[in-house]
């Protein structure tokens, strides 16, 4: 949400979250980077934080909870991912 | 248009699977009259209480029983005041005084309740530059109270100083300061954090406080009821103590202790201590003289953790799988939320009350009946609550009684 308009995470973080996703997507359903996660996923809160801990561990950040209401989508996330991960460098 | 509370009906159907049908449910358990610390009466049958967290007895302590009364003949039902306004009496004063005294702190901030506690020194302590690294296990009330926060909320795995470490070490380069948030005993499973280790990783870095709620393990553990930091020797090394009169101190408010010379100005930033009513002068009173027995409650401790292990071996004995150790909570893991709650109705009926806790309010996806002991439980209480827990179990189809051996579900 923070991004700027027409920003596109890179395909190798979106791989990895979908990677991250399969065992999170219960119903199957296709993947992209417009998938909504609490709409479309149906994730609640609990699953969302088993979620984060496990991007956290694949991309070795600390993802803080703040940023999670601004992210409702996989490019969203991308996004904020690789934002945090530029920041630590 | 949704109707207004819609957005829960996922919540509700899963309520009404559970619950829906005319059984008796845990939200509607009333105690018709309290025959003791142990037992009440609820639908009409003598309960044994199971599930308090009154860990030492002492809501009917002669001494507190008294000083209450004086209190609420002298100064009333009630303050109708918050502590910076008309609500601070002098009990209120004698009552920090003692937490000082009894935590060897030069500071002492007395709240409504433990929520309260954690509610407003976690959103106030840390500022917009600042991070807060909290256990992920921790109580709903830390998270409402970082959530209240400015700080950046990181969380780390639960009773993991490894992963601490590891997200402190990302943090160093940053100037803010950081503060490490645990809990002395985690309530769902009565497990205690790794208070050394932590300390230990905390050293490492700079500008690193440590806050511990000591909600579950006041009055349990430590020589003197300190806690977890008395017990693990590290008291200087806490920077922050929260915790509450609700359990071992059997009464209701909440505290925060600290030797932090800046601490005072929280009690003018601290929206949920400035903005509420204080306690009533009968509850301050008994939680001074309760402190009092917890400091000097060893034999209290020692009863408690003897109950615990008795009942820990009993239900272990009948082929319960249990998710606690050598803690004052013994928490049985059911298969599934349908059986936990076929559990927990059977043990009701039958005159003993536990908790029922189910996903998402508890780690690991359990379905648990968490059990919490206390010190004036007799041995007979507990070789009935033993019975009747073999007598439910088989009866629900969690143990076949003849193999001790769990029956596969699903």
């Amino acid at each position: 949400m923070n991004a700027p308009t027409g920003a596109e995470p890179s395909p190798d973080t979106l791989a990895a979250l979908f990677e991250i996703l399969k065992s999170f997507n219960k119903a199957g359903i296709a993947l992209t980077p417009g998938t909504r996660f609490s709409e479309d996923l149906n994730f609640d809160s609990l699953i969302v934080m088993e979620f984060v801990a496990e991007v956290e561990d694949a991309f070795d950040i600390s993802v803080p909870l703040n940023i999670l209401p601004d992210v409702a989508t996989i490019r969203e996330l991308a996004l904020a991912v690789e934002k945090i991960v530029a920041e630590d460098k | 248009m949704a109707a207004l509370l819609d957005r829960f009906a996922p919540i509700m159907s899963q309520r009404d699977a559970l619950f829906g049908d005319d059984g008796v449910n845990p939200f509607q358990v009333k105690m018709d009259q309290v025959l003791s610390q142990t037992e009440a009466m609820i639908g009409g049958r003598r309960t044994i209480l199971v599930g308090t967290n009154n860990y030492l007895g002492l809501t009917f302590a002669p001494e507190a029983l008294k000083a209450a009364h004086e209190a609420l003949d002298a100064c009333g039902t009630g303050t109708t005041g918050s502590r910076v306004a008309n609500g601070t009496y002098y009990g209120h004063k004698e009552l920090e005084d003692s937490l000082c005294e009894f935590f060897n702190k030069e500071h002492a901030m007395v709240f409504s309740t433990g929520f309260l506690a954690n509610l407003g020194i976690l959103s106030t302590l840390m500022g917009p530059e600042d991070y807060i690294l909290m256990d992920a296990d921790c109580h709903a009330s830390i998270y409402d109270g970082v959530r209240g926060s400015s700080a950046q909320i990181i969380r780390f795995r639960h009773n993991d100083a490894a992963d601490l470490d590891k997200r402190l070490n990302r943090l160093a380069d940053k100037p803010g300061n950081k503060l490490i948030v645990i809990e002395g005993i985690y309530s769902m499973l009565g497990d205690k954090a790794p208070l050394a280790e932590i300390v230990a990783v905390k050293k490492k870095y700079e500008n690193v406080y440590l806050l511990s709620d000591e909600a579950h393990s006041l009055g349990v553990l430590g020589k003197y009821g300190r806690g977890l930091p008395e017990e693990a020797g590290c008291e200087d090394d806490v920077d922050f103590i929260v915790g509450t009169f609700s359990k071992s101190v059997g009464t209701v408010g909440g505290f925060c202790v600290s030797n932090h010379p800046q601490f005072d100005i929280l009690r003018l930033m601290t929206r949920a201590y400035v903005f509420t009513a204080s306690l009533p002068p009968s509850v301050v009173a008994s939680a001074t003289v309760n402190l009092g027995l917890v400091k000097n409650g060893g034999a209290l401790r020692k009863r408690l953790m003897r109950n615990a292990n008795k009942l820990h071996a009993g239900l272990t004995a009948i082929g319960l799988k249990i998710a606690s150790e050598n803690s004052p909570v013994v928490a049985v893991v059911a298969p599934d939320p349908v059986m936990a709650v076929a559990f927990w109705r059977g043990l009701i009926e039958a005159g003993v009350y536990v908790n029922l806790a189910l996903p998402p309010a508890t780690p690991y996806g359990y379905s648990l009946l968490r059990a919490s002991l206390c010190a004036a439980h007799t041995e007979e209480q507990l070789d009935e609550v033993i019975a009747i827990f073999a007598e439910v179990a088989a009866k629900v189809g969690i143990v076949a009684p003849a193999e001790k051996k769990r029956v596969a579900v699903g």
